[in-house]
Protein backbone atom coordinates (compact mmCIF):
# COMPACT_ATOMS: atom_id res chain seq x y z
CA UNK A 1 0.00 0.00 0.00
CA UNK A 2 1.65 3.34 -0.93
CA UNK A 3 0.29 6.18 1.22
CA UNK A 4 0.93 9.30 -0.13
CA UNK A 5 2.61 10.92 2.97
CA UNK A 6 5.62 13.35 3.56
CA UNK A 7 8.09 10.48 4.55
CA UNK A 8 10.77 13.00 6.37
CA UNK A 9 11.11 16.56 6.55
CA UNK A 10 13.74 16.64 4.15
CA UNK A 11 11.61 15.80 1.59
CA UNK A 12 8.75 18.24 2.57
CA UNK A 13 11.04 20.74 2.74
CA UNK A 14 12.62 20.01 -0.80
CA UNK A 15 9.10 20.25 -2.20
CA UNK A 16 8.63 23.47 -0.40
CA UNK A 17 11.68 25.04 -2.12
CA UNK A 18 10.52 23.32 -5.11
CA UNK A 19 7.82 24.60 -5.14
CA UNK A 20 8.92 28.44 -4.22
CA UNK A 21 11.34 28.32 -7.07
CA UNK A 22 8.46 26.76 -9.54
CA UNK A 23 5.02 26.94 -8.36
CA UNK A 24 3.79 24.14 -10.86
CA UNK A 25 5.86 22.09 -8.16
CA UNK A 26 3.03 23.17 -5.33
CA UNK A 27 0.62 20.37 -7.00
CA UNK A 28 2.19 17.61 -5.30
CA UNK A 29 2.17 19.60 -1.94
CA UNK A 30 -1.72 19.86 -2.62
CA UNK A 31 -1.69 16.46 -3.01
CA UNK A 32 0.41 15.50 -0.09
CA UNK A 33 -1.91 17.60 2.38
CA UNK A 34 -4.86 17.76 1.06
CA UNK A 35 -6.71 15.17 3.17
CA UNK A 36 -5.36 17.03 6.12
CA UNK A 37 -6.26 20.42 5.54
CA UNK A 38 -9.72 18.79 4.36
CA UNK A 39 -10.40 16.88 7.68
CA UNK A 40 -9.16 20.04 9.90
CA UNK A 41 -11.77 22.23 7.66
CA UNK A 42 -14.64 19.67 7.73
CA UNK A 43 -14.51 19.10 11.10
CA UNK A 44 -15.54 23.18 11.87
CA UNK A 45 -18.34 23.35 9.36
CA UNK A 46 -21.74 22.00 9.15
CA UNK A 47 -21.98 20.46 5.74
CA UNK A 48 -19.75 18.96 2.89
CA UNK A 49 -19.95 21.88 0.72
CA UNK A 50 -18.71 24.11 2.73
CA UNK A 51 -15.51 22.61 3.90
CA UNK A 52 -14.86 21.69 0.20
CA UNK A 53 -15.30 25.43 -0.83
CA UNK A 54 -12.88 26.76 2.16
CA UNK A 55 -10.58 23.92 1.71
CA UNK A 56 -10.48 25.56 -1.83
CA UNK A 57 -9.29 28.89 -0.50
CA UNK A 58 -7.09 27.71 1.99
CA UNK A 59 -5.19 26.25 -1.05
CA UNK A 60 -5.73 29.54 -3.23
CA UNK A 61 -3.91 31.64 -0.65
CA UNK A 62 -1.18 28.97 0.07
CA UNK A 63 -0.56 29.17 -3.56
CA UNK A 64 -0.12 32.79 -3.71
CA UNK A 65 1.90 33.09 -0.53
CA UNK A 66 4.06 30.20 -1.12
CA UNK A 67 6.75 32.50 -2.25
CA UNK A 68 6.77 34.24 1.71
CA UNK A 69 7.08 30.80 3.57
CA UNK A 70 9.94 30.53 5.72
CA UNK A 71 10.80 27.27 6.79
CA UNK A 72 11.18 27.09 10.64
CA UNK A 73 10.92 23.76 11.62
CA UNK A 74 7.73 23.27 11.87
CA UNK A 75 6.09 20.68 9.28
CA UNK A 76 4.16 22.65 6.61
CA UNK A 77 0.68 21.51 6.89
CA UNK A 78 1.31 23.71 10.03
CA UNK A 79 1.23 26.64 7.79
CA UNK A 80 -1.62 25.07 5.64
CA UNK A 81 -3.83 24.63 9.03
CA UNK A 82 -2.82 28.32 9.95
CA UNK A 83 -4.17 29.25 6.95
CA UNK A 84 -7.17 27.06 7.12
CA UNK A 85 -7.63 28.98 10.61
CA UNK A 86 -7.89 32.36 9.56
CA UNK A 87 -10.08 31.10 6.34
CA UNK A 88 -12.69 29.53 9.08
CA UNK A 89 -12.53 32.66 11.39
CA UNK A 90 -13.68 34.73 8.13
CA UNK A 91 -15.55 32.31 7.30
CA UNK A 92 -17.57 32.30 10.86
CA UNK A 93 -17.41 36.31 10.89
CA UNK A 94 -19.76 36.24 7.98
CA UNK A 95 -21.89 33.18 9.77
CA UNK A 96 -22.92 34.38 12.83
CA UNK A 97 -24.17 30.85 14.05
CA UNK A 98 -20.50 30.63 14.70
CA UNK A 99 -18.30 32.78 16.63
CA UNK A 100 -15.71 30.40 18.59
CA UNK A 101 -12.43 31.51 19.26
CA UNK A 102 -9.89 30.13 17.30
CA UNK A 103 -7.08 29.85 19.38
CA UNK A 104 -7.84 26.27 20.71
CA UNK A 105 -7.99 25.39 17.20
CA UNK A 106 -4.48 26.62 15.72
CA UNK A 107 -3.04 25.07 19.11
CA UNK A 108 -5.00 22.02 17.76
CA UNK A 109 -3.69 22.05 15.00
CA UNK A 110 0.11 20.03 14.19
CA UNK A 111 -1.41 17.65 17.08
CA UNK A 112 -5.22 16.59 16.82
CA UNK A 113 -5.62 12.82 16.40
CA UNK A 114 -8.49 13.05 15.43
CA UNK A 115 -7.91 14.94 11.98
CA UNK A 116 -4.46 12.83 11.46
CA UNK A 117 -6.95 9.45 11.57
CA UNK A 118 -9.69 11.35 9.34
CA UNK A 119 -6.97 12.25 7.06
CA UNK A 120 -5.69 8.50 6.81
CA UNK A 121 -9.06 7.06 6.55
CA UNK A 122 -9.99 9.45 3.43
CA UNK A 123 -6.52 8.68 2.01
CA UNK A 124 -7.05 5.09 2.46
CA UNK A 125 -10.11 5.15 0.43
CA UNK A 126 -8.38 5.83 -2.40
CA UNK A 127 -6.24 2.54 -2.31
CA UNK A 128 -9.03 0.12 -1.84
CA UNK A 129 -10.22 -1.91 -4.77
CA UNK A 130 -12.46 -0.06 -7.31
CA UNK A 131 -15.84 -1.78 -6.39
CA UNK A 132 -14.97 -1.41 -2.86
CA UNK A 133 -13.95 2.45 -3.39
CA UNK A 134 -17.29 2.60 -5.51
CA UNK A 135 -19.51 1.61 -3.20
CA UNK A 136 -17.97 3.56 -0.67
CA UNK A 137 -18.17 6.55 -2.23
CA UNK A 138 -22.08 6.15 -3.48
CA UNK A 139 -22.95 5.57 0.02
CA UNK A 140 -21.08 7.71 1.96
CA UNK A 141 -20.22 11.23 -0.75
CA UNK A 142 -23.40 10.11 -2.49
CA UNK A 143 -25.30 8.77 0.30
CA UNK A 144 -27.26 6.53 -2.05
CA UNK A 145 -29.19 3.60 -0.55
CA UNK A 146 -27.76 0.23 -0.57
CA UNK A 147 -30.98 -0.04 -3.02
CA UNK A 148 -30.04 2.25 -5.57
CA UNK A 149 -26.47 1.45 -5.50
CA UNK A 150 -27.14 -2.20 -6.22
CA UNK A 151 -29.73 -1.11 -9.16
CA UNK A 152 -26.54 1.08 -10.17
CA UNK A 153 -24.21 -1.76 -10.71
CA UNK A 154 -26.72 -4.62 -11.67
CA UNK A 155 -26.47 -6.46 -8.00
CA UNK A 156 -27.97 -8.09 -5.33
CA UNK A 157 -28.47 -5.80 -2.30
CA UNK A 158 -26.44 -8.83 -0.19
CA UNK A 159 -23.31 -8.37 -2.89
CA UNK A 160 -23.13 -4.64 -2.34
CA UNK A 161 -23.48 -5.02 1.73
CA UNK A 162 -20.86 -7.30 1.60
CA UNK A 163 -19.13 -4.89 -0.75
CA UNK A 164 -19.46 -1.85 2.01
CA UNK A 165 -18.79 -4.70 5.12
CA UNK A 166 -15.71 -5.22 2.92
CA UNK A 167 -14.51 -2.33 2.42
CA UNK A 168 -15.06 -0.87 5.67
CA UNK A 169 -12.90 -3.83 6.96
CA UNK A 170 -10.08 -2.89 4.43
CA UNK A 171 -9.74 0.57 6.03
CA UNK A 172 -9.91 -1.20 9.52
CA UNK A 173 -6.75 -3.41 8.64
CA UNK A 174 -4.90 -0.86 6.78
CA UNK A 175 -5.40 1.68 9.84
CA UNK A 176 -4.15 -0.30 12.06
CA UNK A 177 -1.08 -1.06 9.73
CA UNK A 178 -0.59 2.30 9.66
CA UNK A 179 -0.72 3.06 12.97
CA UNK A 180 1.62 -0.27 13.95
CA UNK A 181 4.26 1.55 11.63
CA UNK A 182 3.85 4.23 12.95
CA UNK B 1 -23.00 -14.50 13.58
CA UNK B 2 -21.89 -14.64 9.92
CA UNK B 3 -21.29 -12.92 7.15
CA UNK B 4 -24.45 -11.72 5.92
CA UNK B 5 -25.82 -10.50 9.17
CA UNK B 6 -22.79 -8.73 10.14
CA UNK B 7 -23.33 -6.88 6.73
CA UNK B 8 -26.79 -6.42 7.54
CA UNK B 9 -25.81 -5.09 11.21
CA UNK B 10 -23.28 -2.87 10.10
CA UNK B 11 -25.92 -1.58 6.81
CA UNK B 12 -28.08 -0.94 9.74
CA UNK B 13 -25.48 1.12 11.47
CA UNK B 14 -24.46 2.85 8.40
CA UNK B 15 -27.82 4.29 7.86
CA UNK B 16 -28.12 5.81 11.75
CA UNK B 17 -24.82 7.23 11.21
CA UNK B 18 -25.51 8.69 7.49
CA UNK B 19 -28.87 9.75 9.45
CA UNK B 20 -27.33 11.74 11.86
CA UNK B 21 -28.43 9.26 14.61
CA UNK B 22 -25.29 7.62 15.53
CA UNK B 23 -24.78 3.81 16.11
CA UNK B 24 -26.69 4.42 19.72
CA UNK B 25 -29.64 2.04 20.61
CA UNK B 26 -27.79 -0.38 18.69
CA UNK B 27 -26.90 -3.97 20.03
CA UNK B 28 -23.47 -3.99 18.28
CA UNK B 29 -20.44 -5.95 19.15
CA UNK B 30 -16.49 -4.56 19.03
CA UNK B 31 -16.46 -5.09 15.69
CA UNK B 32 -19.43 -3.62 14.05
CA UNK B 33 -18.65 -0.69 16.66
CA UNK B 34 -15.07 -0.08 14.85
CA UNK B 35 -16.45 -0.38 11.46
CA UNK B 36 -19.14 2.18 12.47
CA UNK B 37 -16.09 4.53 13.71
CA UNK B 38 -14.70 4.36 10.65
CA UNK B 39 -18.14 5.46 8.67
CA UNK B 40 -19.18 8.13 10.60
CA UNK B 41 -15.46 9.52 9.46
CA UNK B 42 -16.20 8.60 5.70
CA UNK B 43 -19.59 10.90 6.34
CA UNK B 44 -17.40 14.04 5.36
CA UNK B 45 -15.13 12.01 2.42
CA UNK B 46 -14.80 14.24 0.00
CA UNK B 47 -16.37 14.28 -3.49
CA UNK B 48 -13.63 12.56 -5.51
CA UNK B 49 -14.91 15.08 -8.23
CA UNK B 50 -14.00 17.83 -6.09
CA UNK B 51 -10.76 16.82 -5.01
CA UNK B 52 -9.36 16.45 -9.02
CA UNK B 53 -11.00 19.48 -9.63
CA UNK B 54 -8.94 21.53 -7.20
CA UNK B 55 -5.76 19.48 -8.41
CA UNK B 56 -6.15 20.90 -11.58
CA UNK B 57 -6.51 24.46 -10.75
CA UNK B 58 -3.83 23.99 -8.72
CA UNK B 59 -2.01 23.10 -11.44
CA UNK B 60 -3.30 25.84 -13.94
CA UNK B 61 -3.08 28.48 -11.12
CA UNK B 62 0.74 27.19 -10.79
CA UNK B 63 1.41 27.53 -14.33
CA UNK B 64 -0.68 31.03 -14.54
CA UNK B 65 1.53 31.65 -11.41
CA UNK B 66 4.66 30.88 -12.91
CA UNK B 67 3.69 33.44 -16.59
CA UNK B 68 2.76 36.10 -13.86
CA UNK B 69 6.29 36.01 -12.33
CA UNK B 70 7.95 35.84 -15.87
CA UNK B 71 5.79 38.67 -17.47
CA UNK B 72 6.29 41.24 -14.25
CA UNK B 73 10.49 40.35 -14.24
CA UNK B 74 9.77 41.73 -18.23
CA UNK B 75 7.54 44.48 -16.84
CA UNK B 76 10.45 45.23 -14.42
CA UNK B 77 13.04 45.70 -17.56
CA UNK B 78 10.48 47.83 -19.23
CA UNK B 79 9.28 49.70 -16.36
CA UNK B 80 11.81 49.93 -14.29
CA UNK B 81 11.92 49.63 -10.35
CA UNK B 82 9.22 50.45 -8.90
CA UNK B 83 8.01 52.18 -12.27
CA UNK B 84 5.00 50.29 -12.24
CA UNK B 85 3.63 50.02 -8.25
CA UNK B 86 0.14 48.86 -9.44
CA UNK B 87 1.12 45.45 -10.68
CA UNK B 88 -0.48 42.63 -8.96
CA UNK B 89 1.52 39.22 -8.47
CA UNK B 90 -1.01 36.87 -8.62
CA UNK B 91 -4.19 37.03 -9.92
CA UNK B 92 -7.60 35.41 -8.73
CA UNK B 93 -9.36 36.15 -11.60
CA UNK B 94 -12.07 33.90 -13.70
CA UNK B 95 -11.45 30.31 -14.99
CA UNK B 96 -11.45 31.68 -18.57
CA UNK B 97 -8.73 34.01 -17.37
CA UNK B 98 -6.78 31.07 -16.05
CA UNK B 99 -6.85 29.40 -19.06
CA UNK B 100 -5.62 31.82 -21.08
CA UNK B 101 -3.02 32.92 -18.84
CA UNK B 102 -1.82 29.12 -18.67
CA UNK B 103 -1.74 28.84 -22.59
CA UNK B 104 0.25 31.83 -22.65
CA UNK B 105 2.63 30.36 -19.94
CA UNK B 106 3.09 27.17 -22.11
CA UNK B 107 3.62 29.02 -25.10
CA UNK B 108 6.52 31.09 -23.12
CA UNK B 109 7.72 28.05 -21.40
CA UNK B 110 7.99 26.24 -25.05
CA UNK B 111 10.14 29.03 -26.54
CA UNK B 112 14.08 28.36 -25.80
CA UNK B 113 15.68 30.12 -23.18
CA UNK B 114 18.99 31.18 -24.12
CA UNK B 115 21.57 32.09 -21.00
CA UNK B 116 18.45 32.53 -18.29
CA UNK B 117 20.68 33.67 -15.56
CA UNK B 118 22.44 36.76 -17.80
CA UNK B 119 18.71 37.78 -19.25
CA UNK B 120 16.89 36.83 -16.02
CA UNK B 121 16.82 38.61 -12.69
CA UNK B 122 16.22 35.64 -10.42
CA UNK B 123 16.79 31.95 -11.35
CA UNK B 124 16.45 29.02 -9.47
CA UNK B 125 15.56 30.58 -6.33
CA UNK B 126 19.00 32.63 -5.65
CA UNK B 127 19.35 36.24 -6.85
CA UNK B 128 21.76 36.84 -9.57
CA UNK B 129 23.38 40.00 -10.83
CA UNK B 130 23.08 40.25 -14.78
CA UNK B 131 26.37 42.64 -14.42
CA UNK B 132 28.44 40.15 -12.12
CA UNK B 133 26.71 37.53 -15.25
CA UNK B 134 28.49 39.40 -18.06
CA UNK B 135 32.03 40.29 -16.22
CA UNK B 136 32.35 36.35 -15.86
CA UNK B 137 31.16 35.46 -18.96
CA UNK B 138 33.37 38.01 -20.34
CA UNK B 139 35.99 36.69 -18.18
CA UNK B 140 35.75 33.34 -19.37
CA UNK B 141 35.85 34.13 -22.85
CA UNK B 142 38.73 35.90 -22.65
CA UNK B 143 41.09 33.22 -20.67
CA UNK B 144 39.76 30.79 -23.45
CA UNK B 145 40.86 33.16 -26.21
CA UNK B 146 44.66 33.25 -23.85
CA UNK B 147 44.72 30.06 -23.91
CA UNK B 148 43.96 29.52 -27.85
CA UNK B 149 46.17 32.40 -28.90
CA UNK B 150 49.05 31.34 -26.48
CA UNK B 151 49.03 27.45 -27.88
CA UNK B 152 49.20 28.71 -30.99
CA UNK B 153 52.11 31.49 -30.61
CA UNK B 154 53.60 28.49 -29.00
CA UNK B 155 53.46 26.22 -31.38
CA UNK B 156 54.58 28.19 -34.19
CA UNK B 157 57.56 29.97 -32.24
CA UNK B 158 59.90 26.81 -30.80
CA UNK B 159 62.89 28.26 -29.04
CA UNK B 160 66.10 27.05 -31.44
CA UNK B 161 67.61 25.99 -28.63
CA UNK B 162 67.28 22.64 -30.01
CA UNK B 163 68.84 23.11 -33.10
CA UNK B 164 72.82 21.81 -32.82
CA UNK B 165 74.87 22.43 -35.49
CA UNK B 166 78.76 20.93 -35.93
CA UNK B 167 81.66 21.96 -37.95
CA UNK B 168 84.31 19.54 -39.22
CA UNK B 169 87.21 20.31 -41.11
CA UNK B 170 87.56 17.36 -43.83
CA UNK B 171 91.38 16.50 -44.30
CA UNK B 172 91.12 13.63 -46.61
CA UNK B 173 86.94 12.58 -46.66
CA UNK B 174 86.43 15.79 -49.34
CA UNK B 175 89.54 15.83 -51.85
CA UNK B 176 89.16 19.00 -54.03
CA UNK B 177 88.32 18.09 -57.39
CA UNK B 178 90.92 18.47 -60.46
CA UNK B 179 90.40 21.54 -61.96
CA UNK B 180 90.12 21.24 -65.65
CA UNK B 181 90.99 24.94 -66.08
CA UNK B 182 93.68 25.61 -63.19
CA UNK B 183 96.53 23.72 -61.87
CA UNK B 184 98.72 24.24 -59.88
CA UNK B 185 101.94 23.98 -62.16
CA UNK B 186 104.04 27.08 -63.40
CA UNK B 187 106.47 27.31 -65.68
CA UNK B 188 110.13 29.20 -66.41
CA UNK B 189 113.24 29.30 -68.66
CA UNK B 190 115.57 31.56 -69.42
CA UNK B 191 118.18 31.88 -71.63
CA UNK B 192 120.87 32.61 -69.11
CA UNK B 193 121.07 36.41 -69.85
CA UNK B 194 123.01 38.18 -66.98
CA UNK B 195 119.60 40.16 -65.77
CA UNK B 196 116.15 38.73 -64.21
CA UNK B 197 113.41 38.13 -66.79
CA UNK B 198 112.02 42.08 -67.24
CA UNK B 199 108.06 43.26 -66.82
CA UNK B 200 105.48 41.73 -69.40
CA UNK B 201 102.50 39.56 -69.64
CA UNK B 202 102.57 35.64 -70.76
CA UNK B 203 101.94 34.79 -73.88
CA UNK B 204 98.88 33.23 -75.24
CA UNK B 205 97.75 29.99 -73.15
CA UNK B 206 97.50 27.21 -75.65
CA UNK B 207 97.11 23.07 -74.72
CA UNK B 208 100.88 22.15 -76.55
CA UNK B 209 103.48 24.65 -77.16
CA UNK B 210 105.63 24.57 -80.06
CA UNK B 211 107.92 27.80 -79.59
CA UNK B 212 108.36 29.10 -75.77
CA UNK B 213 108.23 32.81 -75.59
CA UNK B 214 110.82 34.76 -75.42
CA UNK B 215 111.34 38.70 -74.58
CA UNK B 216 114.81 39.07 -76.44
CA UNK B 217 114.28 36.86 -79.44
CA UNK B 218 117.33 34.84 -80.21
CA UNK B 219 116.47 33.93 -83.73
CA UNK B 220 115.13 36.19 -85.86
CA UNK B 221 114.71 34.25 -88.88
CA UNK B 222 113.80 31.06 -88.04
CA UNK B 223 112.63 28.21 -90.83
CA UNK B 224 109.54 27.98 -89.71
CA UNK B 225 108.17 30.54 -87.72
CA UNK B 226 105.23 29.64 -84.84
CA UNK B 227 103.03 31.77 -82.32
CA UNK B 228 105.00 31.49 -79.26
CA UNK B 229 102.59 29.76 -76.42
CA UNK B 230 102.29 28.36 -72.85
CA UNK B 231 101.13 25.84 -71.78
CA UNK B 232 97.77 26.81 -69.66
CA UNK B 233 93.74 27.08 -70.01
CA UNK B 234 93.41 28.46 -73.37
CA UNK B 235 90.57 30.68 -71.47
CA UNK B 236 92.97 32.96 -69.88
CA UNK B 237 93.89 35.40 -71.71
CA UNK B 238 96.42 37.97 -70.52
CA UNK B 239 96.65 41.73 -71.57
CA UNK B 240 98.46 42.26 -75.02
CA UNK B 241 101.72 43.86 -73.77
CA UNK B 242 105.43 42.79 -74.32
CA UNK B 243 106.22 39.61 -73.18
CA UNK B 244 107.68 39.46 -69.88
CA UNK B 245 106.99 37.94 -66.56
CA UNK B 246 103.67 39.23 -64.55
CA UNK B 247 105.94 39.20 -61.67
CA UNK B 248 108.78 41.11 -62.78
CA UNK B 249 109.51 45.12 -62.30
CA UNK B 250 112.55 45.46 -64.46
CA UNK B 251 111.95 47.16 -68.11
CA UNK B 252 114.82 46.02 -69.35
CA UNK B 253 114.01 43.33 -71.95
CA UNK B 254 115.73 40.42 -70.59
CA UNK B 255 114.87 36.50 -71.13
CA UNK B 256 115.83 35.98 -67.44
CA UNK B 257 118.77 34.12 -65.52
CA UNK B 258 117.67 30.48 -66.09
CA UNK B 259 117.50 28.11 -68.94
CA UNK B 260 115.56 26.04 -71.54
CA UNK B 261 114.04 28.48 -73.48
CA UNK B 262 111.28 30.62 -71.79
CA UNK B 263 111.26 33.50 -69.52
CA UNK B 264 112.30 33.51 -66.00
CA UNK B 265 114.97 32.66 -63.70
CA UNK B 266 114.22 28.59 -64.04
CA UNK B 267 114.38 26.14 -66.10
CA UNK B 268 112.01 25.16 -68.84
CA UNK B 269 109.97 26.19 -71.64
CA UNK B 270 107.60 28.56 -69.33
CA UNK B 271 107.22 32.16 -68.00
CA UNK B 272 108.05 33.11 -64.58
CA UNK B 273 109.83 31.22 -61.60
CA UNK B 274 108.58 27.55 -62.09
CA UNK B 275 109.60 25.01 -64.00
CA UNK B 276 107.63 24.14 -66.61
CA UNK B 277 105.83 25.05 -69.75
CA UNK B 278 103.31 27.48 -67.59
CA UNK B 279 103.05 30.74 -65.58
CA UNK B 280 104.03 31.39 -62.28
CA UNK B 281 105.62 29.18 -59.49
CA UNK B 282 105.77 25.62 -59.91
CA UNK B 283 106.09 22.68 -62.25
CA UNK B 284 104.35 21.17 -64.80
CA UNK B 285 102.11 23.97 -67.18
CA UNK B 286 99.12 25.79 -66.18
CA UNK B 287 99.46 28.83 -63.93
CA UNK B 288 101.42 28.51 -60.36
CA UNK B 289 100.77 30.03 -57.27
CA UNK B 290 98.04 30.23 -54.83
CA UNK B 291 96.92 28.76 -51.48
CA UNK B 292 98.41 25.16 -50.50
CA UNK B 293 96.90 21.72 -50.53
CA UNK B 294 96.97 20.40 -47.20
CA UNK B 295 99.34 17.73 -46.74
CA UNK B 296 103.05 17.33 -47.97
CA UNK B 297 104.35 19.78 -45.18
CA UNK B 298 101.35 22.11 -45.04
CA UNK B 299 99.80 21.68 -41.16
CA UNK B 300 95.61 22.07 -41.25
CA UNK B 301 94.39 25.77 -40.56
CA UNK B 302 92.75 25.60 -36.67
CA UNK B 303 89.49 27.16 -35.77
CA UNK B 304 89.33 29.15 -32.91
CA UNK B 305 86.16 31.64 -33.43
CA UNK B 306 83.82 29.46 -34.96
CA UNK B 307 80.07 30.58 -34.10
CA UNK B 308 77.23 27.94 -35.26
CA UNK B 309 75.21 28.82 -38.19
CA UNK B 310 71.34 29.95 -37.43
CA UNK B 311 68.26 27.44 -38.78
CA UNK B 312 66.62 28.60 -41.91
CA UNK B 313 62.66 29.41 -41.32
CA UNK B 314 61.97 27.13 -44.36
CA UNK B 315 64.20 24.32 -42.87
CA UNK B 316 62.66 24.63 -39.16
CA UNK B 317 59.17 23.75 -40.72
CA UNK B 318 59.94 21.54 -42.80
CA UNK B 319 62.03 19.90 -40.17
CA UNK B 320 64.81 19.23 -42.71
CA UNK B 321 68.32 18.37 -41.82
CA UNK B 322 71.61 17.14 -43.05
CA UNK B 323 75.10 18.35 -44.13
CA UNK B 324 76.43 21.51 -46.28
CA UNK B 325 80.11 20.99 -47.71
CA UNK B 326 82.18 24.03 -48.30
CA UNK B 327 85.07 24.83 -50.27
CA UNK B 328 86.84 28.04 -48.19
CA UNK B 329 90.44 29.26 -48.72
CA UNK B 330 92.11 29.94 -45.27
CA UNK B 331 94.47 32.70 -45.55
CA UNK B 332 97.62 33.37 -43.92
CA UNK B 333 95.70 36.08 -41.78
CA UNK B 334 93.23 33.19 -40.67
CA UNK B 335 90.49 34.93 -42.49
CA UNK B 336 88.54 32.44 -44.36
CA UNK B 337 88.04 33.88 -48.42
CA UNK B 338 86.44 32.62 -50.78
CA UNK B 339 83.99 30.53 -49.76
CA UNK B 340 82.24 27.85 -52.22
CA UNK B 341 79.70 25.40 -51.84
CA UNK B 342 80.79 22.47 -52.40
CA UNK B 343 77.65 19.78 -51.07
CA UNK B 344 74.51 21.67 -51.29
CA UNK B 345 71.90 21.52 -48.49
CA UNK B 346 69.29 23.85 -50.06
CA UNK B 347 66.08 24.99 -48.07
CA UNK B 348 68.35 28.05 -46.66
CA UNK B 349 70.57 26.43 -45.28
CA UNK B 350 73.65 26.55 -47.71
CA UNK B 351 73.30 30.51 -47.16
CA UNK B 352 73.12 30.69 -43.75
CA UNK B 353 76.62 28.17 -43.66
CA UNK B 354 78.35 30.45 -45.72
CA UNK B 355 77.50 33.63 -43.80
CA UNK B 356 78.74 31.87 -40.59
CA UNK B 357 81.92 30.57 -41.76
CA UNK B 358 82.30 34.00 -43.32
CA UNK B 359 82.71 34.84 -39.77
CA UNK B 360 85.25 32.23 -38.77
CA UNK B 361 88.74 32.96 -37.74
CA UNK B 362 91.44 30.40 -37.81
CA UNK B 363 94.73 29.51 -36.51
CA UNK B 364 96.60 29.58 -40.12
CA UNK B 365 98.05 26.76 -42.03
CA UNK B 366 102.16 26.33 -40.98
CA UNK B 367 104.41 25.49 -43.79
CA UNK B 368 108.10 25.31 -43.00
CA UNK B 369 107.21 28.13 -39.73
CA UNK B 370 105.36 30.15 -41.80
CA UNK B 371 101.68 30.75 -42.31
CA UNK B 372 100.45 30.24 -45.35
CA UNK B 373 96.95 29.74 -47.25
CA UNK B 374 95.66 26.92 -47.53
CA UNK B 375 92.35 25.62 -49.35
CA UNK B 376 90.36 23.30 -46.69
CA UNK B 377 86.60 21.47 -47.03
CA UNK B 378 84.44 22.40 -44.35
CA UNK B 379 81.32 20.34 -43.10
CA UNK B 380 78.17 22.35 -41.64
CA UNK B 381 76.14 19.74 -40.04
CA UNK B 382 72.48 21.01 -39.38
CA UNK B 383 70.30 18.74 -36.86
CA UNK B 384 67.13 19.22 -35.50
CA UNK B 385 66.97 17.55 -32.25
Amino acid sequence: MHLKVVENDTDERFLVEAAQRDPSCFAELYEQNFNRVYAFVVRRVATREEAQDLTAEVFHQALAGIGKFEWRGAPFVAWLLGIAAHVLAAHWQCNPKRQEILAEDLELAGNDGSIERRAMIFQLVESLPDDQRQVIIRRFVDQRSIKEIAQEFSRSEGAIKQLQLRALRNLRTRLRSHHEQL
Amino acid sequence: MNSFSIADELDQAVNNVLAGVGAAGLNTDLEIGELVGIASELRDLPEPTFRAQLKAQMSGHSVSKSATLVASQNEDRLCGAGACPGRVAFDFGTLASREKSRLHTASLQSQPEILPSLFRSTSEGYPLHQRNMAASLFMHVTALALVVVGGVWASHDQPVKKIFTTHTIALAEYPLPPSESVSHGGGGGGTRDKLKASAGAPPRFAAEQLTPPMVVVQNLHPSLPTESTVIGPPDVVFPKTQAGDLYSTLLVPSNGAGYGGGIGDNHGTGVGIGTGPGVGPGSGGGIGGGPYSLGTGVSAPRPIYDPEPEYSNQARVAKFQGDVVLWVVVGADGIPRDVRVQRSLGMGLDEKAIAAVRNWRFEPAMKDGHAVAVQVSIEVKFRLF
